[in-house]
């Protein structure tokens, strides 16, 4: 892999602010080598409270198609872009927004009861077995700005828990709120950092957590069966770090160029829903700094699974920078439903994944881009919110890994959304006919290549 | 009440989409079949909540820093946030663990004066005396952090690990990784219970001691064992049922254990984030969040001072004619006679307030926008207060029906009524919405009101399960305390809290005792905190663990 890896490095030394993508884009787009075999990258993004139906659809055939004003930011990467129609949400069973968000990348319903989670893993934590965890520093990474709002007091509740473990059930996964702490873990000791210390460094890491792992294993075993799956627990997460230090360890002087250290010392992370105004103020900012951590850890082979999430479905933040005074769950229909200020936040979030996508388009990974290797999926928890209903979910899907075929409007026959989940994976060579759960599965939902 | 019927018969005609004879995880034979024994319940293994994490490493080093502020947070589970059977584990949360503890360790470690505390000799070690130095530092602290006894083995260990690390660096950085991997052990981080044979029985075990004394001081101060309990720990003095309730009393009447009852009615009442609330200011000017902030203050100092300082009881929590305000929170409700910042006791006006479930902050923190909804009110009093499991719609339904826009008709009555029309949705909303409509002379700022949009409120409505009608919101209040489900529900609520799970239906014996003996005792609070220390569940562990 050193062949490259100087021109990679360049590359990224360019993000951080999306002007540079453009005119690289334009020069380079054309000489590209196709990626080849499984997709290598996979990132989901959410966003809450689904979309104006009427103002995001396009209108044109397959190949042939218009972008709608909410998904008009995105018509610079159109050729990277599926956008997919007439797919519903069937195993969305449950508390309406609930329901929703536990089913987006499960394909499993919220069972039995209010506070119940999915039943089921995360395709992404699937993915990550099986091309991330336990081969690349970290085996996903799972971020969100503004979350935890409103009814869920901070605490991870099925109001706005989208991740959920590997082999394991109903086991959500809280996400990465602090950009610092998101920063330190993945750039730490980047480039310019003494290479001996960070030897120590890791080194001192790796003893004391031989002592740690010890510690589990031993205790384990003289517990009980429920007790011990617990410890076991624990101790499957504490190996999964000593692997990645050694990883680490195997790449140092290798490390790529990070991204700029952005000041967010003006956004609380843990604050709930409080009307902190400074905090919302930043959250344009702190998305982007996250994004780019997203991108530069994929670019630089750090992980190869992402889950990005725009706050939960309680979406009880406001948004200064669109001169939105009440918060999102109000214009959904807590305030009445008002498309107008809808139509303005759908967009924006469309300008954020533009930015996404075209930051991956301009990372070269050796004759192809990282969008180019990469599946990336936006979702939400419903279709619109007058209705909530589970019909005609606006996804996306763009990239070009595993033989993703962009530039195209996908419409289907009103499929489930499990089939598009196990399609999904199917791009990663895993060839399972089915995921989630059974009921609602009938099978690959084709088209995608 | 006088004709009173059980739920699940009420129930049993409205079956169209699940509202059958099912009322939460008690069922029916809580009030109606012949009494279970209690069963001693193994307690899950519990790994330190974030607030616990804090107090502890508070306790043991000195760190008021709230370093765990850095971790994620608990899972909802049984609304309690300390549901050891739902607590998950990440890679994040690993990954914080040991990111936590290695800041923990530097500040123990960074100067002399915090050496000084932690490991005194460290400072003037010789190379030639920091074995002795490393092993007198784990010899008292070691039993500390795993809140037990330890094995010569278990400081070894942790010898050589320093040993390990000691290159390269100073011994006081050595001496920090040994700190670092302490606080992340299991034994640090989590509560482990192995027990220890009974001599009295051979179908159970007891706790050591030290578990004991564990079990007690997590529970009644949120932290490890205070010297007084090791002390009792090492001098056998836990071992009787007594001895656990005597010493359980000393602590619960410690200014301590107010935390404790603050976090369980955060957890019990949507009060915890009235911070956060935000209403329109434009229909509710004189709202804000600092008088949110009052009123989740309010609650909190209300419940204390009954549990506390007051009669005491349950009734006289969910009907008290007063409340704890000052002069701010005071002026707003439109009360006058009181001045300055802090709270004291005011009667209300008890045709219109009564107890815990009126106060601003409940009718507030179970509105979700500018408009009320008695479904959401009428939900949160049958879930919370009856332990009435509400199913979840059906899929079926949500394509159907759209919720009706919150601005549609004249009263909240009106926009809800296709729910008592249409049966399809008559079958679960009877459990809902003539509770919610008792409840709405409340605004959504916790205001009392009159009319809705020019039209008189009729705030007539009825308690699931029974035949009287209630008139409007004390009337529920009333009905509530006079109900059988209503302390059946409060204990087994505290039940799951005290325990750190959530309801078990093999709990269902331990749960009718106590509820019983709540009852007997005139519904005094802390008797039923006390009960649950005296229960099989908490004094044992089953013979076989699971």
């Amino acid at each position: 892999m050193t062949g490259f890896k100087l021109d990679r490095r360049a590359m990224i030394r360019g993000l951080g602010g999306v002007a540079i993508a453009l005119p690289w884009l334009e020069i380079m787009g054309e000489a590209r080598a196709q990626a080849t075999g499984p997709a290598k990258r996979f990132i989901a993004v959410y966003t809450p409270g689904g979309t104006v139906r009427d103002r995001w659809l396009p209108t044109g055939t397959e190949s042939d198609f218009v972008l709608s004003p909410i998904l008009s930011p995105l018509e610079a990467v159109k050729h990277r872009l599926l956008v997919l129609d007439g797919v519903e949400m069937r195993s969305a069973q449950g508390e309406q927004h609930q329901a929703g968000i536990c089913a987006l990348l499960t394909g499993t319903p919220q069972d039995g009861n209010f506070d119940n989670y999915a039943g089921g893993p995360s395709i992404d934590q699937v993915i990550a077995t099986r091309i991330s965890r336990g081969i690349k520093q970290h085996a996903s990474l799972y971020m969100a700005v503004r979350w935890a709002t409103g009814n869920s007091r901070g605490l991870l509740s099925p109001i706005n828990a989208t991740v959920f473990e590997d082999n394991a059930s109903c086991a959500p996964i809280p996400p990465r709120l602090d950009p610092v702490a998101i920063f330190n873990s993945l750039f730490a000791g980047g480039p310019g950092a003494d290479l001996v210390a960070q030897r120590e460094r890791l080194a001192r890491k790796r003893s004391i957590l031989d002592y740690v792992d010890r510690r589990y294993d031993n205790l384990a075993k003289r517990l009980g069966v429920a007790d011990r799956a617990k410890l076991d627990a624990h101790l499957t997460k504490v190996r999964e770090i000593e692997r990645g230090i050694q990883v680490q360890e195997d790449a140092l002087g290798e490390q790529c160029a990070a991204p700029a250290r952005v000041d967010t010392s003006d956004y609380k992370h843990d604050i709930g829903s409080t009307f902190e105004g400074a905090t919302d103020a930043a959250i344009p900012k702190v998305g982007r700094y996250m994004i780019d951590m997203m991108v530069t850890a994929m670019a630089c082979d750090l992980t190869g699974v992402g889950v990005f999430q725009w706050t939960d479905t309680e979406a009880k933040h406001t948004f200064p920078w669109l001169g939105l005074r009440e918060h999102h769950h109000y214009y959904q229909h807590d305030g009445g439903y008002r498309p107008a200020e809808l139509e303005r936040i759908y967009q924006w979030y469309a300008q954020q994944h533009a930015y996404l996508l075209e930051s991956m388009e301009a990372v070269d990974m050796g004759g192809h881009s990282l969008l180019q290797e990469s599946v990336v999926f936006f979702g939400s928890e419903l279709q619109e919110p007058p209705s909530h209903s589970k019909r005609n979910m606006p996804f996306l899907l763009a990239g070009g890994g595993g033989g993703l075929r962009g530039g195209r409007f996908v419409r289907y026959d009103n499929r489930s959304h499990n089939d598009l989940l196990v399609s999904m994976l199917n791009l990663f060579g895993d060839a399972r006919t089915s995921f989630g759960r059974d009921e609602f599965c009938d099978g690959p939902i084709g088209r995608l290549t | 009440m006088g004709s009173r019927r059980f739920l699940y018969v009420a129930l049993a005609t409205a079956s169209l989409w699940g509202c059958t004879g099912t009322i939460g995880d008690t069922g029916p034979s809580l009030l109606g079949e012949a009494s279970l024994l209690p069963q001693t319940i193994r307690a899950p293994l519990r790994r330190l909540t974030r607030r616990e994490y804090d107090n502890t490493v508070r306790d043991l080093l000195g760190d008021t820093t709230s370093p765990a502020r850095a971790l994620p947070s608990e899972e909802l589970g049984n609304g309690f946030g300390n549901d050891a059977g739902s607590l998950s584990m990440s890679t994040l949360l690993a990954e914080q663990y040991a990111t936590v503890a290695e800041d923990i360790a530097t500040r123990a470690t960074a100067t002399p004066a915090a050496l000084e505390r932690w490991a005194p000799c460290v400072a003037s070690a010789s190379p030639a005396s920091e074995e002795a130095c490393t092993r007198a530092t784990l010899t008292s602290f070691l039993p500390l952090a795993f809140r037990r006894p330890v094995e010569p083995d278990e400081i070894d260990e942790l010898v050589l690990l320093q040993q390990d690390v000691r290159d390269g660096g100073t011994y006081a950085s050595s001496m920090a990784a040994v700190l670092e991997a302490i606080l992340q052990a299991p034994d640090f981080l989590y509560r482990v219970e192995l027990g220890e044979p009974d001599p009295e029985r051979n179908d159970r075990r007891r706790l050591t001691p030290y578990e004991m004394a564990t079990r007690l001081s997590y529970l009644f101060w949120g932290t490890t064992p205070p010297p007084q309990l090791r002390a009792l720990a090492r001098d056998d003095g836990l071992r009787t049922p007594e001895q656990v309730r005597a010493q359980a009393a000393l602590m619960l009447e410690d200014a301590q254990a107010r935390p404790m009852v603050r976090t369980f009615f955060n957890g019990l009442l949507p009060i915890a984030a009235l911070g956060d609330v935000h209403r329109d200011h434009d229909l509710f000017p004189r709202f804000s969040t600092s008088i949110a902030g009052l009123m989740k203050q309010e609650t909190e100092l209300f419940a204390e001072h009954v549990i506390f300082d007051g009669e005491g009881d349950w009734v006289t929590l969910m009907t008290a004619p007063y409340t704890l305000v000052n002069e701010q929170l005071a002026a707003y409700y439109g009360m006058s006679g009181i001045s300055g910042g802090a709270f004291a006791k005011m009667p209300v006006d008890s045709t219109k307030r009564r107890g815990i479930l009126l106060q601003g902050g409940v009718m507030t923190g179970t509105t979700h926008a500018n408009t009320t909804s008695p479904v959401a009110r009428g939900a949160y009093v049958m879930r919370k207060m009856m332990c009435v499991n509400i199913p979840l719609p059906p899929s079926e339904l949500a394509d159907l029906v759209t919720p009706p826009p919150p601005y549609s008709g004249t009263t909240a009555r009106d926009r809800f009524s296709q729910h008592s029309a249409d049966p399809v949705c008559a079958a679960c909303h009877q459990l809902m919405d003539p509770v919610g409509f008792t409840l709405e002379n409340f605004d959504a700022v916790g205001m009392w009101r009159d009319q809705e949009n020019g039209a008189t409120i009729d705030a007539s409505g009825k308690l699931p399960g029974y035949e009287e009608g209630v008139g409007g919101p004390v009337d529920l209040v009333n009905a509530i305390a006079a109900s059988d489900e209503g302390p059946a529900c409060f204990t087994k609520q505290w039940l799951s809290f005290a325990y750190g799970r959530t309801f078990d239906t093999r709990d269902k014996g331990t749960l009718q005792a106590v509820t019983s003996a709540f009852a007997a005792g005139g519904y005094d609070i802390k008797d039923l905190i006390l009960a649950f220390t005296q229960t099989d569940t908490f004094l044992y562990l089953p013979q076989d663990p699971e």
